[in-house]
């Protein structure tokens, strides 16, 4: 896979490059500010740009306002922001299209390689990846304020992954269901939601959308 | 009105007196010191005269009260302490020494012309008021008209009373009037000048700056300790945990149960380095500003919290930083509490000020003098704002933060 890294720190760059080509992606360029990441995805068209939020001169949220940019420009950008917080806020943003292809991450899943590297592959094909305790975030808030009218605690617990981004077979897993049950309260998620029946990966974005939008 | 009359008339003849008093204050107290101050005594002279003239200007303050409805505000600094030599220059350093002293020289021809002019008017009408009564008394063929026939006649004689009675609300005017100026003629050259609110002033910011200095000093102590018993501590676990996995792989024994415990390790040294930054600064107050960080520090309150203000509205960093924590501080406090299930969060903005304010629907009763309130009020008042909070048994509780910006 070919990729583009937008990351300030010398260190966690070439940490970043030194992980991804040992395992077997091709880093086509590694930049440190916004507008070089702009031109970098421009020149090499890469499968994937992995950015991170706080990017030089400002050191506020540049990398996000890029990645915004890039798929505001061409929607099948595919973009990973790391970030060494996360905000509620910036999951938002950045679903807010509802197509997909985008993630969000803490840069301490790095140290979980596979998942992390698991991330890497969805978010490239086009799925989403956001980190758990974005959707942790999700949970307090909207558990409290509409009880998410009628999501059943598992359910929340199914969408809870959907959202991270994982498929059926990992939900079956990380639950220990069987994969006709993960299904069930996958179709009762879409039904409460008002979400057509419709399959496509863009619909599991969707979903998680119309609850953060809840 | 005829009581303020009669005061302006008291306030200006009484003037009379105090001025010849105090001009012959003046005169005897600068010839005495001037003729000690080539003596040892010249010093506490000084002082001694000093102290008298206050209590001669505390007197004129009160007197001035007859007019202006309250006494003059006292101007004096503290000069305890010291030596005598630090207490003559204290004293000659304060404005007001030298003002009491312009004052009781200026109190003179003013009371002088003021309490005459003041008794002659007021003798002349009354007279002619009361002119039936007396006037027959003191025939007068040679006056000159009006008088003549005003004085000589009956008829004559009761129209100086009703014009008597007619003029009296001017006359009533011009004593008020002239009363009114005198005094507040004293209050300009007796009431506090700006150097005393400047030497006020300038002490209490001496101590605002002194109780942010130690907030900042215990907020510092705190941070120290958080780093070395959490992500120092767990880094320090991971670098162990590694040196071990080390010396088992040299042997050729399994490591990856330690590596693996390891990562784990650094991990929560991660997430605890957030959890502090996060109660230092948190990063989407610089990125996104006061609204959006409050919103989402709503995210994670219990209570169902309600924003209002402007979304794109920026501040300073240090207003914004202020204000968030004392957002930060009082959802935490209406959740934990005051038992509260909502709560209103305003920010508006108000010439120059941002005004920050929360209103729980819990059951009231905080300690305004509670340690985290009171961290909060150093943190306010650091930038020259102010912090209040009404908090009536059974709620509900208001916070609010003015802040300049």
């Amino acid at each position: 896979m070919r990729i583009v890294i937008a990351e300030d720190l010398l260190l966690l760059r070439d940490g970043m490059v030194r992980l991804l080509t040992d395992t077997g992606h091709t880093v086509v360029a590694a930049v440190d500010t916004a507008p070089a990441l702009l031109a970098a995805v421009a020149e090499h068209r890469p499968d994937l740009s992995i950015v991170d939020v706080r990017l030089p001169p400002g050191f506020r949220d540049e990398g996000l306002r890029a990645a915004l940019t890039l798929r505001a420009g061409d929607p099948d950008t595919r973009v990973l922001i790391v970030s060494q917080y996360v905000e509620r806020a910036y999951a938002v943003e950045l679903l807010a299209d509802g197509r997909g292809g985008v993630g969000y991450l803490l840069k301490d899943r790095v140290t979980a390689l596979d998942d992390f590297l698991d991330a890497v592959e969805r978010v490239a094909n086009g799925g989403t990846a956001l980190d758990p305790e974005v959707v942790r975030q999700l949970f307090t808030r909207n558990s409290r304020n509409h009880g998410v009218d009628g999501l059943t605690a598992r359910e929340q617990e199914v969408l809870g992954l959907m959202a991270q981004g994982l498929s059926n077979a990992a939900i079956c897993a990380a639950l220990v269901l069987a994969p006709v049950s993960v299904e069930k309260h996958i179709t009762n998620i879409f039904a409460k939601l008002d979400l057509p029946p419709a399959e496509d990966a863009n619909r599991r974005v969707r979903a998680v959308l119309a609850y953060l939008n809840h | 009105m005829i009581r303020t009359t009669a005061s302006a008339l008291g306030y200006l003849v009484s003037s009379l007196v105090a001025g010849l008093v105090g001009l012959a204050w003046v005169l005897a107290s600068t010839l005495g010191v001037g003729l000690l101050a080539i003596t040892q005594l010249g010093g506490p002279a000084f002082l001694g005269a000093a102290w008298v003239t206050r209590r001669l200007a505390d007197v004129e303050r009160r007197r001035a009260r007859w007019v202006l409805g309250a006494a003059i505000a006292t101007p004096y600094l503290s000069t305890d302490g010291g030596t005598v030599r630090q207490r003559i220059g204290a004293v000659a350093a304060q404005p007001a020494t030298w003002r009491d002293l312009a004052w009781l020289v200026v109190l003179f021809p003013l009371g002088l012309a003021g309490g005459i002019a003041a008794t002659v008017v007021t003798v002349v009408h009354l007279a002619a008021v009361v002119a039936p009564l007396w006037a027959w008394a003191v025939p007068n063929p040679h006056a000159p008209f009006p008088m003549r026939p005003l004085m000589t006649t009956v008829p004559g004689r009761f129209g100086l009373t009703v014009l008597g009675v007619l003029l009296l609300p001017v006359t009533a005017w011009l004593l008020r009037t002239a009363g009114q100026a005198q005094a507040l003629l004293a209050r300009a050259l007796l009431a506090p000048g700006a150097h005393r609110h400047l030497v006020e002033e300038a002490a209490r910011l001496a101590q605002t700056r002194r109780r942010v200095v130690d907030a900042q000093a215990a907020e510092l102590r705190r941070i120290e300790r958080d780093l070395h018993d959490g992500a120092q501590a767990r880094i320090v676990a991971a670098g162990m945990t590694l040196a071990l996995a080390a010396r088992k792989l040299r042997t050729g024994a399994a490591a990856a149960s330690d590596v693996e415990l390891a990562r784990r390790q650094l991990d929560d040294a991660l997430a605890e380095l957030r959890r502090l930054v996060r109660g230092i600064h948190p990063p989407i107050l610089t990125d996104r500003g006061l609204h959006a960080a409050v919103a989402a520090l709503a995210g994670d309150s219990p209570l169902a919290v309600e924003i209002r203000g402007d979304p794109d509205d920026r501040y300073p960093a240090a207003v914004e930083s202020a204000a968030y924590f004392v957002i930060a501080e009082g959802l935490a406090n209406a959740g934990k509490h005051a038992d509260a299930r909502t709560c209103v969060v305003s920010l508006t903005r108000r010439a120059g000020t941002v005004i920050v304010t929360l209103t729980d629907d819990g059951q009231g009763g905080a300690d305004p003098s509670g340690s985290g309130l009171d961290g909060l009020r150093r943190r306010v008042e650091a930038l020259d704002g102010r912090l209040t909070i009404t908090s009536p048994p059974g709620g509900p509780t208001v916070l609010s933060a003015e802040l300049p910006h």
